[in-house]
């Protein structure tokens, strides 16, 4: 394989990562605790946001540049968005499904028009340009490829910890209250505070996704936050690779990720006269495959295995 | 079933994506076309994939490319967001191993592939239409060019004109929106550059009512003039009635966003004697447009209302030029190609002169293309100076009575 190919195969697995990473996010809030959370959009761009501004050196037609160190601006993000999830979820935690649903898209919604708008601080339709990337120095393909082993150690890690919380008493009363929230409650389990919790940590988890996207993009505008590309895709990669499983969040993420940019590879190899028509043409392939996924394992791709209790817990 | 069913759907996916690469012809000569097909500026794009191919088809009529190869085109489509436009400009710079990008349209699918993928890389890069400021400073290392010029233009270019009509000391304000803030920092440099002293300098919120008191401070020192960049239709208007109701000031100079028929219809022409303005024109009927204008509305009806077809048919007419020069798909010797084809100073090529161009090449002769959409000559940053015409009022509209050029 020549070095062009390896470059390609590195990118195709880094956005794998960062969806990844989103997709994880995800999983905790629906896959765990059974929140819709439809406003992924909005906590993606805080987390991209803050970083863009703490990492970036200094610009005059903006808020900031602090030219900090890259983990100090993602820490930000991080914590702003877990933040900014905890303020949302004690707000509308109360609200059952789909109203959660409709007030977690009418926030996003009002952070990421916030963003586009506040010129003074995000640089508004222009937004934000030279954001630095971790190991950009390197040679390539080695900067690409610690780049990308940054983002695969941050996904295992993520794994791992999202799977022992899994297993642990905290990930049974998550599951508990997403079967039977009364019955939960009247086993003594404060509802709201739990959801709350991991509400947050969804949120925290999404803002490290934006903001390892922002560096790794090295751009960030409001474009990149729209809804089709983080919310509307993190859902499809969680559905198509198997809700409530953290090793299916991970290989939606990598499936659809793959189709999204691979179809483009075979409608390039329409004939000339195809050429203009090509990328529609791979749009629709993009909504054929997806629907395949989704006929074909409607219960993803691996489905959910609640594990089983360990025998001292059972009696 | 399942399990033998998504077991074919990898190995097809796989064998999809890693044998298709294999497929390449050697008698072709591809320039990737990194564009917006689809996402938000759609509509706009067919036209300009058809002002590309109406190269490529004068480029295979007249000989071909390299010594009688085929020239094509490959599409990668950004999707207009950064995320899939760092993906596709990786397919195309990486799978597909384009020697020469044309596109992306969008300022922010411009910075987000070219210094994501394309300058790491090193591929030149020469987007149609991004017109933002930040490609300017971008630290590209002369990897990227574009054809359009940037929104910051238009400052240096009022700097000159103030100093070639003699006003040498003037108040200068400009609304707080990304258009003003833009124009009036490099109008600042370029007038002080050039000698010129501002006797005052304030950014106003444009969207107040009334503006007295930045006039008041902005009046002081009896300066020369007042420059205005800002919306007529904001607070453009506003402040020049204030400013002549006030007895502030009576001499005003504007960009393209003051010159709207409302300022005439508010203020009335004979309160604005003296007025003048910048603002992005075209080139009056040059060979060049001409000669693009026949060839395209043969090949596909007609240019009218159609946007940016002229700089994507000059990038892409660029791009084989480049290659051409360059003898060869090496990137940097495409890169060094470009400034040697583009001018200024050398035998005038124009739209569809392609043998003409690849003789003059052959001969060792070095040649300027003039575009359709102007000069295309590249300055140290990779941009183009565009076409700035020099306004006045005259008889209730707006009449054009020169170009200026910094």
């Amino acid at each position: 394989m020549d070095t062009g190919t390896i470059l390609y195969l590195l990118s195709l697995a880094t956005m794998t990562g960062l969806y990844a990473i989103l997709t994880l996010g995800l999983n905790l809030q629906w896959g765990f605790a059974g929140m819709f959370n439809a406003g992924i959009a909005g906590f993606f761009a805080i987390g991209a946001y803050a970083t863009s501004i703490l990492t970036t050196p200094p610009a005059e037609d903006r808020f900031g540049g602090f030219d900090l160190p890259i983990p100090l601006g993602l820490a930000a993000g991080v914590l702003l968005s877990a933040v900014l999830g905890y303020a949302i979820a004690r707000i509308c935690l109360r609200l059952k499904s789909d109203y959660l649903a409709i007030a977690t898209i009418g926030i996003a919604e009002i952070l990421r028009l916030t963003l586009r708008n506040e010129a003074w601080m995000t640089g508004g339709n222009r937004g934000i340009a030279g954001i630095p990337r971790p190991f950009e120095d390197m040679e390539q393909p080695w900067g690409e490829l610690c780049f990308l082993l940054l983002v695969a150690g941050i996904v295992v890690v993520l794994y791992v910890a999202i799977e022992r919380a899994w297993h642990s008493p905290w990930g049974r009363v998550m599951r508990a209250i997403r079967e039977n929230e009364e019955a939960a409650e009247a086993a003594g389990k404060d509802v709201v505070a739990f959801r709350a919790h991991v509400f947050s940590l969804g949120a925290a988890v999404m803002g490290l996704a934006g903001g390892l996207m922002a560096h790794y993009l090295k751009f960030i505008g409001p474009d990149a936050t729209e809804p089709i590309l983080t919310t509307f895709l993190a859902w499809v990669m969680l559905i198509a690779g198997g809700s409530g499983n953290n090793r299916g969040a991970v290989l939606g993420a990598g499936v659809i990720w793959v189709i999204w940019s691979g179809t483009e590879l075979l409608t390039q190899r329409l004939p000339p006269d195809w050429q203009t028509r090509s990328s529609y043409i791979r749009v629709f392939l993009i909504g054929l495959l997806l629907q395949i996924v989704l006929q074909r394992f409607s219960h993803g791709l691996l489905p959910e295995k609640p594990p089983r209790p360990p025998e001292s817990d059972s009696g | 079933m399942f399990r033998s069913f998504g077991k074919l759907f990898f190995i097809l996916a796989a064998a999809a994506v890693f044998a298709m690469p294999a497929a390449r012809a050697d008698d072709q000569v591809k320039i990737g076309l990194l564009f917006d097909v689809t996402g938000p500026v759609a509509n706009f794009v067919p036209p300009m994939l058809d002002a590309a191919k109406l190269v490529v088809d004068q480029v295979n009529a007249q000989g071909g490319i390299l010594g009688g190869k085929q020239l094509a085109t490959v599409v990668a489509d950004t999707q207009g967001a950064p995320q899939t436009a760092v993906d596709a400009a990786n397919k195309l710079v990486n799978a597909e191993h384009v020697p020469i990008v044309v596109g992306p349209l969008l300022s922010g699918t411009v910075l987000a592939s070219a210094q994501s993928v394309i300058i790491p890389a090193g591929v030149v890069q020469i987007s149609p239409s991004a017109t933002t400021p930040a490609l300017t400073t971008l630290k590209d290392h002369d990897w990227v060019f574009r054809v359009v010029p940037s929104d910051a233009y238009q400052g240096p270019v009022l700097a000159k004109l103030l100093i070639d009509k003699g006003l040498k000391r003037v108040a200068l304000t400009y609304a707080n929106n990304d258009y003003a803030v833009g124009i009036a920092g490099t109008f600042r440099a370029a007038y002080k550059k050039l000698g010129g002293v501002l006797s005052a300098d304030l950014q106003h919120d444009e969207k107040k009512t009334t503006f007295r008191t930045e006039l008041a401070t902005l009046a002081k020192n009896k300066p020369e003039a007042l420059v205005l960049i800002a919306f007529a239709g904001a607070s453009g208007v506003t402040i020049v009635k204030e400013a002549l109701e006030g007895g502030f000031f009576t001499q005003f100079v504007g960009t393209d966003s003051l010159r709207d028929k409302v300022l005439i219809e508010q203020v009335g022409e004979q309160n604005l004697k003296g007025i003048f303005f910048t603002s992005p024109s075209s080139p009056p009927g040059t060979p060049s447009m001409d000669a693009f204008e026949k060839a395209y509305s043969a090949a596909f009806q007609t240019t009218k209302d159609k946007l940016f077809i002229q700089q994507v048919y000059d990038a892409t007419f660029l791009a084989a030029l480049a290659i051409q020069k360059a003898g060869s798909l090496d990137r940097k010797k495409i890169r060094a190609a470009l400034r040697q084809i583009s001018g200024p100073g050398g035998e005038i090529v124009g739209p569809g002169d392609w043998k003409k161009a690849v003789d003059l090449i052959a001969a060792g002769r070095k040649i300027d293309y003039q575009g359709a959409s102007g000069d295309c000559n590249f300055d140290k940053s990779g941009d183009v100076a565009g076409v700035i015409g020099h306004f006045v009022i005259e008889n209730g509209s707006f009449k054009q009575v020169g170009i200026v050029t910094p």
